[in-house]
């Protein structure tokens, strides 16, 4: 079930793994001085994201930051060291009916590897941010070293505090550019007691928004809702059995409040899941990435709701015209969507795709690459940032990395 | 450059009827809502985004402290120009400029007050979510740069999570767009941070923010109590029950009896406390956990639970708690209300060391607060005609504050640092946790021109910055 984790594209000159913070701050400072690069590395899933930092460089890994700072049940809060994964923080709340909202089954996808770390700098999220939002929502405390080996602090314990910075906002998705984060304090939320997953079968796009649409005018609240291409159906249950677009929407609560989704949804729903079909169901969603051939490009894109649709077009169209194929799933009601070109032995036709999606999507929507082969990284932006944001990213990396050792390069130069 | 020259150059960018200068104007300018005074040298009223960033490039140029100013609710100290300079107030930039319900989004100007923005998407069938309980007069953009919550912010959040994109002019006048009406943006989460940085980035002009769809269903209840321990456990054994609901908030004893005499709610005088929970969402949804909720009282040993039949009883319940703050200024001159945050756990030793700290300063404290978030709100009464009584209330505020910490808390949960807490900060950060938010300021603030002395201690001072030709600190 787990896949083969990406690790670093080139050999460390030296791996460095801190015992704590202290330890991590007296390294980095070291590093700063000799203007030696640093690529901070968790469990190395996200590796693959953004250029390749150039060796030599240090690896500073977190698996030896792996402590419980504390953990009340009674409050909902907990915080750990970075180099904890998400199924190792799952394992603790669970018995206590807590959860941390990102992947509904971290015990079977691969991104249940992902370190507390790798979680907050990479922003990852999964079919749940429907429901909780990305991590920003819930991560209440963090704690870094700046580049230059400061050591620095956000928030705290509580779920509610505005004293000073909010430097949880600013750590999360800036990929291990501005600081090595050592550990961190979430919000957990009640784990569902009991839920159900209704598959939905549309012969076109057309009509899965349509039920997207109803559901976001209605006052059900569920758990999840992703959109699934007939690519991606096809990809994930290993057989194209029909060519049609896919809505699954998983809801919780008692058999009155499933009732309630049952009943709205109607002829629309063709199945409902539970117990393990459903877990199978959503962890091949929550797999997905993972679960695409090597040479697959990947973008994740994120539009307003009133785009998603035209995304999900621009996409086919783009994928169809140079004769490939293409996967997409993502939140229709978030406008999180992750699209895959398959050009196979012609990943060039892949990256082509990828810049007629961008030209045709509408501005308002973003398209980062997510996976891509290096030997074509070169070719494409990476991160489509604006030159506005841009100038301000790089004064905050000034500031916490003035040698700019903090993963030179993946990022932004 | 003198502040006459200053003084044409406002003229010529907002015109003159948007400037004001003269001593009595300057005055209503001194206060917000919290204890301190400064006065600006000048206010001016911009109309557009354009002015602002005119209007804070002449102050980066010229060296003078630029503030921006909404309602003036704050309770920190935020819009208060401590070392003089210019107050920018918003009040002419209150438009609500696209209300798009298809992407639940709404573009605001920062002078929008909170409630109107929620009374206007409210026919559409949304609102938004941040409710202080300042919100009939509080803006959105003093929401943002404070960070806002409200007795709602338990299940929906505060105000960072209802943004996802802001328009800002930076110190040097330059305005650029963060985020936009996409959930989540390439780069760093700029909009993100910028909210809560209490006006020290930049300055605020227009804001994108999420729209909230109103519940299905709604219904609230209050639990009377003859122990505030057993009010405080409540809490504890409502959140475990995995019922989190849309508001959670406690009042003891003397604050009821305080608020019943002023707002006749209805609440009961004998009681020690009462908690006020709110429960929203699906019909079926909110039906299950009322019946929870009341059995978690019961075992809690509350002595009676009410639910309100219909609206008009729920506003009922809602008017005493939304009015407490009122209330209390019937009975006593002045009042200091403080914004510690705490475990939710420790609400109960929490309030008796409250208790404990107003016998040994002689002081009254009430209590009325967002118990769901362990967000508290201790009220300390005092006649701020006496400088020996109000420095003993603020030296209680702040014993306060250090238990709160020491349970593992915070000194603010949604008021903001502002000047009321700079000097408190290294309670909770160290020189070097500082010294990191420090240069993040100054990479953004490089000549402390935007809201100086505010947020972090120790760092520049307003002599700094100003030069003497510029009075007008009043304390």
């Amino acid at each position: 079930m787990i896949a083969a984790e990406h690790k670093l594209h080139a050999a460390p000159a030296e791996v460095a793994t801190p015992a704590g913070e202290s330890e991590a701050a007296e390294i980095l400072r070291e590093c700063s001085r000799f203007k030696t690069a640093v690529v901070p590395c968790g469990s190395g899933l996200h590796q693959h994201i953004g250029l390749a930092p150039q060796p030599p460089f240090v690896a500073l890994k977190s698996e030896r930051l792996t402590q419980v700072e504390y953990y009340d049940p009674g409050d909902l809060t907990i915080g750990v060291g970075a180099g904890m994964t998400l199924r190792e923080l799952d394992a603790l709340v669970k018995p206590h009916g807590q959860w941390l909202p990102v992947l509904a089954f971290p015990d079977r996808a691969s991104g249940g590897n992902a370190t507390i770390g790798g979680l907050l700098a990479t922003a990852m999220h999964g079919p749940l941010k429907h429901a909780f939002g990305g991590v920003r929502e819930f991560c209440i405390g963090v704690r870094f070293v700046t580049g230059d080996g400061m050591r620095a602090k956000g928030g705290g314990r509580v779920v509610k505090n505005v004293a000073g910075y909010d430097l949880m906002k600013l750590l999360i998705g800036s990929y291990g550019t501005l600081g090595v984060i050592t550990s961190a304090s979430f919000k957990l939320f009640p784990r569902p007691r009991q839920t159900a997953t209704f598959v939905c079968r549309f012969p076109g796009l057309q009509n899965a928004m349509a039920v997207r649409d109803a559901l976001m005018a209605s006052p059900l609240a569920p758990l999840a809702l992703e959109i699934i291409s007939p690519g991606a159906a096809a990809l994930l249950h290993g057989h194209a059995d029909d060519a049609g677009w896919r809505v699954l929407l998983r809801a919780s609560g008692s058999d009155q409040q499933l009732a309630r989704y049952r009943d709205h949804l109607g002829n629309a729903a063709s199945a409902e899941l539970t117990g393990e079909d459903e877990a199978a169901a959503w962890s091949l969603l929550e797999n997905f990435e993972s679960a695409l051939p090597p040479d697959a490009v990947v973008v994740a894109v994120s539009c307003p709701l009133s785009d998603v649709a035209q995304v999900l077009r621009s996409a086919e169209r783009a994928a169809l015209e140079r004769k490939i194929s293409w996967a997409g799933i993502g939140r229709a009601c978030t406008g999180s969507l992750l699209i895959a070109f398959l050009g196979g032995s012609r990943p060039e036709q892949s990256i082509s795709a990828v810049h007629a999606l961008r030209a045709s999507a509408p501005p308002s929507a973003n398209a980062v690459i997510r996976r891509c082969p290096d030997s074509l990284k070169a070719g494409i932006a990476l991160w489509q940032l604006r030159e506005g944001e841009l100038e301000i990213m790089r004064t905050f990396k000034n500031a916490l990395d003035p040698a700019w050792i903090l993963n030179r390069g993946r990022y932004f130069v | 450059m003198r502040l006459s020259a200053i003084r044409a150059k406002l003229t010529a960018i907002c015109g003159s009827r948007a400037v004001l200068h003269s001593k009595e104007d300057l005055l209503l300018y001194e206060y917000d809502a919290g204890l301190a005074r400064a006065r600006p040298d000048f206010v001016v009223f911009p109309s557009t985004t354009e002015q602002v960033a005119a209007v804070v490039a002449l102050a980066s140029e010229s060296g003078l402290p630029v503030v921006a100013r909404g309602a003036g609710t704050g309770l920190s100290g935020g819009a208060i120009p401590r070392s003089g300079g210019i107050v920018l107030a918003f009040a002419r930039m209150n438009r609500i400029l696209e209300v798009d319900v298809a992407n639940q989004r709404a573009v605001v100007q920062p002078g929008v007050v909170n409630l109107e923005l929620s009374e206007h998407v409210r026919p559409l069938g949304f609102y938004f979510a941040p409710d202080p309980s300042s919100q009939k007069a509080c803006t959105i953009g003093g929401n943002v740069a404070e960070n806002s919550g409200g007795p709602h912010t338990l299940a929906s959040g505060v105000t960072v999570n209802h943004v996802t994109g802001l328009e800002v002019v930076l110190a040097d006048g330059r305005i650029v767009e963060l985020g936009g009406k996409s959930s989540e943006a390439a780069g760093y989460d700029l909009t993100g941070f910028f909210v809560g940085s209490e006006g020290t980035l930049g300055i605020t002009t227009k804001i994108m923010v999420k729209l909230t769809r109103v519940p299905e269903h709604v219904s609230t209840l209050l639990a009377i109590y003859n122990d505030v321990r057993d009010a405080g456990n409540t809490v504890v054994e409502i959140t475990s029950a995995g019922i989190t609901p849309a508001a959670l908030e406690m009042m003891d004893g003397w604050t009821l009896r305080a608020v019943e005499a002023a707002a006749h709610a209805g609440y009961p005088q004998d009681a020690a406390a009462v908690l006020l929970i709110e429960l929203e969402g699906l019909r079926e949804t909110v039906d299950e956990q009322v019946l929870a909720v009341e059995a978690a009282c019961a075992r809690q040993n509350a002595r009676e639970v009410r639910i309100a039949q219909n609206d008009a009883e729920r506003q009922r319940l809602w008017y005493g708690r939304k009015n407490a703050f009122a209330a209390i200024g019937r009975i006593s001159p002045s009042y200091y209300t403080q914004d510690g945050v705490i475990p939710r756990t420790r609400i109960p030793q929490t309030l008796e060391h409250i208790q404990q700290v107003a016998a040994r300063y002689s002081l009254t404290i009430g209590n009325v607060f967002h118990a769901g978030d362990g967000n508290l709100h201790p009220l300390i009464l005092f006649d701020d005609r006496s400088p020996a009584e109000t420095e003993k209330s603020i030296q209680a505020g702040k014993e306060i504050l250090q238990y709160c910490i020491s349970v593992g808390g915070s000194l603010t949960g949604e008021h903001g640092v502002g000047i009321e807490k700079r000097d408190l900060m290294p309670m909770l950060f160290s020189d070097e946790e500082l010294q990191v938010m420090r240069r993040l300021r100054e990479a953004l603030n490089p000549r402390g021109t935007l809201n100086p002395e505010k947020l972090i201690p120790g760092a520049r001072t307003c002599m700094e910055i100003r030069t003497p030709q510029f009075p007008g600190v009043v304390s």
